[in-house]
């Protein structure tokens, strides 16, 4: 039997606040943050992301964001892009559809570590899915939890991915 | 436990090394669900996909086990796979649908089926599309048809998406790549007539259609069950219309004009009965003749109708409507307007416009062939306004009294199509105003002329009214009462006058555009 092939998995880390938040996060926060984090699975020379607008994907580092802030290496897959796209496409009718977006509790992050654990067995680093538990946790992110509830990120720059009529 | 302790025995046969290998517990995880399961840690993954297989009713093929970013062969030991007690694998169930039909799509409907099994509805609609799949396994161009009517379908969003991304739908797509070209955003809606013209004349069996409209209207309804179903189908299935009937429609024109066409218009129906369904959910017409139910997927278009306005226009017999081509036509102008205002039109004037249509095949026909004009003339107000179409009789009458006193006129005022003009169809006798049986009907011609002197006037008021001062005269005091009213452009107000022939609640409502009830 030939070797299956294997194919990187890679993690793009953008950070939505462009520094301010390692700058502001002491006197808003009470708390350093090094970052807003948004991420996303790079695997199949396709970058894969969850926004408000459900799963997408798009060339690897082509959305509105520009080229990732930090790239973390998560490992490698035998999964092949067909079954990735199925399994895409799963989730993205049962946990990750559009309106089961919620920037606390299900976020780009949640996405990417689901994906990253199918692909490789690996999570992504804490400091990114402790982000909302950090945030909630201080009187700030109580305050302004309902306000923040509504904010739905969507980064520009990717088409669906499984819609029946979405592509890879 | 005796389960694990046979599945213990069974491994011991395989591997004969270890005596008592331990049941471990592994997690199955799949993007819907998560399932446990109990086994000895010297399973083969082949036993273990039997166990998933069972539980998640699917096949063992379909099953793509992965551990740590790797594929789970058959012949590997859980144990050597580092697959421990308390350990998570993932499953994706693939959307082969060898048993069903060639699906080389990339879309895992089965794990939706499989792990929603309890669920009634998809699993009801699941039959019904199974069923779907069946009828177009036997012929290819039900095939086709269903492979348009999936493609279209598969534009509905999340809500409705589980139960339309079974291997069947999927199946069916896949199956006519080609007709992958309906894209909504982009609208371009890529006509296929020749499939269409053998779906049109192979669907002549009157039970095929029954059995076709029955499985269409069950597995729609059941999509509909799905919540929120129904409100995200009905602009997709007035998208699936919309593009059927343009699909369909230079196909029938080129055909030539054909009232009599039987299995044309048995055609019709898998293409609108889908509309059929969306607007009467109680699903009371199977009896009907089909092409009745052309009309009530006009109706549809009017997303406010209800089931029972829809079932009232089905009931209006259009029983002799050879083409879909009126569907079509009254749906252009409709198409535009629903989407400025949902509130029109109203069925009751759909139903006017398709009956005035009906009764013009001539007009139908030429509307049909792509006039340019269609864009320039509010066709549906002049259709539906019994007024206007009077006005437009009387014009008609006029203009071929005219011909006959000044024969030299003729070869101006006539297109070709003329003689269709004199096939001697009242057109006039839905309207309910008893209106003579005349054999006039507007034909294209007249709406050309009146295109021209529309067009015509603007530039030469001066000319038009001096060359009318009688008729100027006469309107003097309607068009005192209009300029009073508010209708500043006098040029237009006269123009609405003279096309009503005086009458000024005509002109206001020709100059408000407005298709009156």
């Amino acid at each position: 039997m030939e070797p299956p092939n294997l194919y990187p998995v890679k993690l793009y880390v953008y950070d939505l606040s462009k520094g301010l938040a390692r700058r502001l996060s002491p006197i808003m926060l009470g708390k350093q943050l090094e970052g807003i984090w948004h991420t996303s699975i790079v695997v199949h020379k396709d970058e894969f992301f969850f926004g408000s607008g459900g799963i997408s994907s798009c060339p690897p580092g082509r959305t509105l964001l520009g080229p990732p802030d930090s790239v973390v290496d998560v490992g490698s897959t035998e999964v092949t892009e067909e079954i990735f796209l199925e399994y895409l496409s799963s989730l993205g009718e049962s946990l990750f559809r559009s309106e089961a977006y919620n920037i606390f509790e299900n976020n780009c992050n949640t996405f990417s570590n689901e994906v990253a654990q199918f692909l490789t067995g690996r999570k992504i680093p804490s400091y990114i899915t402790d982000l909302p538990s950090e945030i909630l946790s201080t009187p700030f992110g109580q305050a302004l939890r309902p306000f923040l509830d509504s904010i739905a990120i969507q980064p520009p720059g990717g088409s669906p991915v499984g819609r029946p009529n979405g592509q890879s | 436990m005796s389960r694990a302790r046979e599945e213990a025995g069974d491994s011991q046969l395989v591997s004969g090394r270890e005596p008592p290998s331990r049941i471990i517990r592994v997690s199955v995880k799949t993007p819907q669900d998560s399932q446990e399961f109990m086994l000895a840690e010297n399973s083969s993954i082949h036993h273990f996909k039997k166990q998933i297989s069972k539980r998640f009713h699917c096949d063992t093929d379909r099953l793509v086990l992965i551990f740590t970013g790797k594929i789970l062969r058959d012949q590997d030991i859980l144990s050597q796979r580092g697959v421990l007690d308390g350990t998570t694998v993932h499953l994706v169930v693939r959307s082969r649908g060898k048993g069903i039909l060639p699906s080389p799509s990339t879309l895992p409907s089965p794990a939706g089926h499989c792990t929603h099994r309890p669920d009634p509805s998809t699993s009801e609609s699941a039959r019904m599309l199974g069923r779907l799949g069946q009828l177009a396994r036997t012929s290819p161009e039900l095939a086709d048809f269903f492979g348009q009517l999936a493609q279209l379908l598969m534009v509905v969003p999340e809500p409705t998406g589980p139960s339309l991304e079974d291997p069947v739908v999927q199946g069916l797509a896949s199956e006519k790549p080609a007709n992958a070209s309906y894209v909504p955003e982009s609208s371009r809606p890529v006509p296929k007539p020749e499939p269409a013209l053998k779906a049109l004349e192979n669907l002549q069996n009157p039970a095929r259609q029954q059995e076709l409209l029955q499985v269409d209207k069950r597995g729609l309804e059941a999509l509909k069950a799905v919540p929120g179903g129904d409100n995200a189908m009905r602009p997709v299935f007035s998208d699936i219309q919309h593009l059927m009937l343009s699909t369909l429609a230079p196909l029938v024109a080129s055909k030539g004009h054909n009232p009599d066409s039987e299995p044309c218009r048995r055609g019709i129906n898998p293409h609108s009965c889908t509309n059929i369904t969306t607007t009467a959910p109680t699903v009371s017409t199977p009896a009907r003749p089909l092409a009745q139910e052309v009309s009530a997927g006009v109706a549809a278009q009017a997303r406010d109708v209800n089931s029972n306005q829809a079932s009232a226009v089905c009931r209006t017999g259009l029983s002799d409507l050879g083409q879909n081509l009126p569907s079509q036509e009254s749906q252009q102008p409709i198409g535009k307007a629903t989407p400025a205002s949902q509130l029109r039109p109203s069925p009751s004037v759909l139903r006017r416009a398709l009956h005035v249509l009906q009764q013009n095949p001539a007009l139908l026909h030429q509307l049909a062939t792509g006039s340019p004009l269609r864009h320039h003339m509010p066709l549906l107000p002049i259709l539906t306004n019994p007024r206007a179409l009077q006005a437009l009789i009387q014009i008609e009458k006029g203009l071929q009294i005219l011909s006959r006193e000044v024969p030299g006129l003729e070869p101006c005022l006539w297109c070709p199509v003329r003689p269709h003009g004199a096939r001697g169809v009242s057109e006039t006798r839905g309207r309910g105003q008893g209106h003579r049986a005349d054999a006039v009907q507007p034909t294209l011609a007249v709406l050309q002329l009146l295109h021209a002197l529309a067009s015509a006037c603007p530039q030469s008021t001066q000319s038009s009214s001096s060359s009318c001062p009688l008729a100027e005269d006469r309107c003097q005091q309607e068009l005192e009462h209009l300029k009073a009213m508010g209708f500043a452009n006098r040029d237009a107000n006269l123009q609405a006058l003279m096309a009503t022939g005086g009458d000024i609640h005509a002109a206001i409502e020709r100059l408000l555009g407005i298709p009156e009830a």
